[in-house]
């Protein structure tokens, strides 16, 4: 198993080495320079070239390459010229964020998702699955930043349950149960399409698995049903939904991005929209490459965490 | 059956834990007294004076630094404040200053004539020590200035290398706001998260991505303001800052977009507007192509119908422009100029004349930017206005960094028509950056269009060296008839500036400048 993890995290050097250079690329080819952006009604060409000059962005884009990526490699990710601070700062304390937004839509999906999926597996056809795969179907076809705008106007606006938008009160305590009300709304607005792609899979999952024919067998020898569609079925079925719960981790974590724009949420998403409108460089690349590693990081936990569960997987 | 009691039993307890959360805390709690929350439009990028150049980060500065001079309020006119007065010398190249005594930045550091003098080096003189605490991007602003001397404690003179007549201007603009060099030298480049200035708001605290919070400066020169604290939070996205507006999350609420005016109608809100000194217009390619005639350029200016843009399209939160300067500069604003009337039978008349009927157009329109009021909508109206006349025009959108590196360096060969729009602090800016024969792209201007007349061009280099107020009018009332009845550009509207406050709030008015200003301002 050691063996299989280091083999796979020796494979992530290339991604993310090919990450760099592609965000760098994109970074230097799309029109329009952080001088332009800074400046605006005023970048004169004379401007333009001062300012880019005290940023630095003036050497070859080769030169400038490799300088950044050496320094990315001893840790130092730069300075934002936008926000006039260290971009790991910015990049942790937001991805910090996003985590607890992200990570609580991803608990919500999977749990959901995998639950509503099994339900209606296990009642095919019935009251329960025809329920539920309305429900599905149309938390699917909601755009989730309508959904989160239709959500503050009901249930802040309205109904004043909960706050419209920010991670924490302006005033008064900052504490877990002030965490729950603000991250409620947005949290299970990114989550509502990742869970109807969760439960759709995982039903055609649980009925695959269903068909079979230690199914049978178990019930023949007398397994409970309760036993036979959540000991026997789910576990199997596991083997198929968890790369899903992989996919839509990246979904879930793409998403946030509308979602945090929608709900003011502090986090990396909402960072990474500013920073390419301001052409703010170092931050859109330092972020990025730190989001595409995490990304790359995760999948690896849900390859190994498959493999677990399925030995012929390794290899 | 057991199945479904399992499911229900879930269901039953995951609907108890979501009741729980929602009963446990108190979602909207009320808003303290006499702290005001602010719902800005952006995180700032830094709150160093010297260093920004965004109108959001300006709305927080004026209120914790102040200037040598600022604007009267409710005007664009120079009166003075960290300075008492002010001569000048006769060649309008000398300015000296007599500063207020007994002033302290809020670090506790004297404010005096050694610390404007440390201010302007800092961002001018490349040899200063804290010159690396910039970039200062606005910085050309002060380069007609040739030194800075300290006299003695309370006396400071500006040496100009030309006479510049909007110096006084700039000097009352952000960029021109004093910092306490002891806190440039304790925090280095991270002073613009750890401003002291001079003004009526101290700074707290910056919460990242949250809230920026100042507290009243009881020793305020004027006195201390009538709030207690201001939390300035980042609300980038406009449906949100409306929803917080209406839940009471925040009391006061900048740049309201112009669909959701009407939620504010009500009682329980007033809404604010004040026209400042902003202009949108269209910039016509006077050196080739259809518009390189003079007649087929005023046709474009009969065509389209700026009442129906401003009032349908902006739901009444811009007026028509009548010509390059705005009204928002009273002073050198020319009453007189009225707005080309919305007329297609002239317009086509004029083309007919010009033998430009069916005249091909490429229009540059933008997704959005600074200033740029919702540049889509705009530019798809104007189209149908001009299709309506007889020309025949192509929209390319395209995103604002990329629209600024498409038409700054001139449509020449590529376009014969670009949106654009100004807000600036002058009525010398623009039209010298924009309409001069000089200011050409090439030369490093922003005369995309490439507008060139010797008589403009030598009224607008007049003004700019005469520093006898009324004489500067004069010329600048001149060169608005001039460029109107040339119209190298389509003049479409003056942007009003809006804000919303709710009825807890006594005391707040807009100013001309969009600047932000807290000091009269009350809550209960």
């Amino acid at each position: 198993m050691a063996g299989y993890i280091l083999k796979r995290l020796v494979s992530a050097i290339p991604v993310l080495l090919g990450i760099s250079i592609i965000v760098f690329l994109i970074m230097a080819m799309i029109p329009g320079d952080p001088a332009t952006a800074i400046l605006g009604s005023y970048a004169t060409p004379e401007n333009v070239e001062k300012l880019n000059r005290d940023l630095g962005l003036d050497k070859p884009l080769v030169q400038r390459y490799f300088i950044w990526l050496g320094n990315m490699l001893q840790g130092d990710f730069g300075r934002s010229f936008s926000l006039n601070r260290p971009v790991i700062d910015e990049v942790l304390e937001r991805f910090n964020g996003t985590l607890i937004l992200a990570g609580t839509s991803f608990v919500i999906c999977s749990l959901l998702g995998v639950a509503a999926g099994v339900v209606s597996a296990a009642r095919q056809y019935g009251l329960a699955d025809k329920l539920i795969t309305f429900v599905v179907l149309l938390g699917i076809s909601i755009p989730s930043f309508f959904l989160g705008m239709m959500m503050i106007l009901i249930f802040a606006v309205n109904l004043k349950w909960f706050p419209v938008s920010g991670m924490w009160p302006i005033y008064g305590a900052r504490d877990f149960a002030a965490l729950v009300s603000h991250l409620t709304l947005p949290a299970l607005a990114l989550a509502t399409v990742a869970t109807g792609v969760i439960a759709r899979l995982s039903r055609s999952a649980m009925l695959e698995v269903l068909r079979q024919d230690f199914i049978r067998t178990a019930r023949a020898k007398g397994v409970r049903e309760r036993g036979v569609i959540w000991r026997h079925a789910l576990r199997a079925a596991m083997v198929s939904i968890i790369p899903v719960l992989g996919i839509q981790a990246g979904f879930v974590l793409s998403g946030a991005v509308y979602i945090e724009i929608v709900f003011q949420w502090p986090g990396v998403g909402r960072m990474l929209v500013d920073a390419i409108l301001t052409r703010d460089i170092l931050l859109v690349q330092g972020g990025v490459v730190f989001v595409a590693a995490c990304y790359v990081m995760f999948n690896i936990a849900v390859d190994v965490a498959q493999s677990l569960l399925d030995p012929r997987i390794k290899t | 059956m057991k199945l479904t009691d399992l499911t229900r039993r879930t269901l039953m307890a995951s609907t108890a834990a979501l009741a729980l959360s929602l009963g446990a805390v108190p979602a909207t709690a009320q808003t303290p007294e006499d702290v005001l929350i602010v719902g800005q439009i952006a995180e700032p990028k830094a709150l160093d004076p010297a260093a920004v150049t965004a109108v959001n980060d300006f709305r927080i500065l004026m209120n914790v630094f102040d200037g040598l001079v600022r604007y009267k309020d409710g005007t664009l006119e120079v009166e003075p404040a960290l300075a008492t007065d002010w001569t000048i010398n006769e060649e309008g190249t000398v300015y000296t200053f007599n500063l207020r005594e007994g002033v302290t930045f809020h670090d506790g550091s004297p404010f005096n004539a050694e610390a404007v003098v440390f201010n302007f080096e800092r961002m001018l003189n490349e040899d200063h020590p804290y010159h690396d605490t910039g970039p200062f991007p606005l910085a050309f602003f002060f380069s007609a200035v040739e030194s800075v001397e300290a006299l003695d404690d309370t006396t400071v003179e500006f040496t100009l290398n030309a006479p510049y007549a909007p110096f006084l201007s700039n000097l009352a603009y952000p960029t021109g706001l004093l910092v306490s060099p002891t806190s440039v030298e304790t925090h280095g480049a991270d002073v613009g998260r750890n401003p002291a200035g001079t003004g009526p708001f101290k700074f707290v605290e910056w919460r990242s991505n949250e809230a920026v919070v100042v507290e009243a400066n009881p020793d305020h020169w004027e006195g201390a303001p009538g709030l207690e604290a201001v939390v300035f939070r980042p609300i980038t996205d406009a449906n949100t800052r409306t929803a917080e507006m209406l839940a009471g999350g925040i009391d006061l609420m900048v740049e309201v977009p112009p669909v959701a005016l009407s939620e504010f109608q009500g009682d329980g809100f007033t809404v604010h507007e004040q026209a400042g000194p902003h202009v949108w217009f269209l910039i016509l390619n006077a050196k080739e192509g259809p518009f390189a005639d003079v007649r087929v350029r005023q046709a474009a200016n009969y065509a389209v119908n700026k009442e129906a843009i401003v009032n349908d399209v902006l739901e009444g939160t811009a007026e028509v422009a009548a010509g390059p300067t705005p009204p928002a500069f009273a002073w050198a604003y020319n009453d007189e100029l009225e707005p080309y009337p919305y007329d297609p039978d002239r317009a086509r008349e004029l083309l007919a004349e010009a033998g430009a009927e069916g005249a091909e157009l490429t229009f540059y329109v933008t997704e959005g930017g600074s200033g740029m009021l919702d540049p889509v909508a705009m530019g798809t109206a104007i189209q149908a206005d001009l299709e309506a006349v007889g020309f025949d025009v192509t929209i390319e959108t395209y995103e604002w960094n990329t629209f600024l590196g498409e038409v700054n360096p001139g449509l020449e060969g590529k376009a014969d028509m670009a949106e654009m729009a100004w807000m600036t602090n002058d009525p010398d800016t623009l039209p010298f950056l924009a309409l001069r024969t000089e200011a050409w792209p090439d030369q490093g201007g922003f005369n995309s269009g490439y507008y060139s007349n010797p008589e403009v061009d030598e009224l607008l280099e007049a003004a700019r060296v005469e520093t006898d107020q009324a004489e500067r009018a004069r010329l600048y009332r001149e060169m608005q008839t001039i460029v109107q009845e040339d119209a190298p550009w389509v003049f479409v509207a003056n942007w009003k500036q809006n804000a919303v406050t709710n009825d807890r709030v006594d005391g707040f008015s807009l100013q001309p400048s969009f600047f932000l200003l807290l000091d009269d301002v009350t809550k209960d």
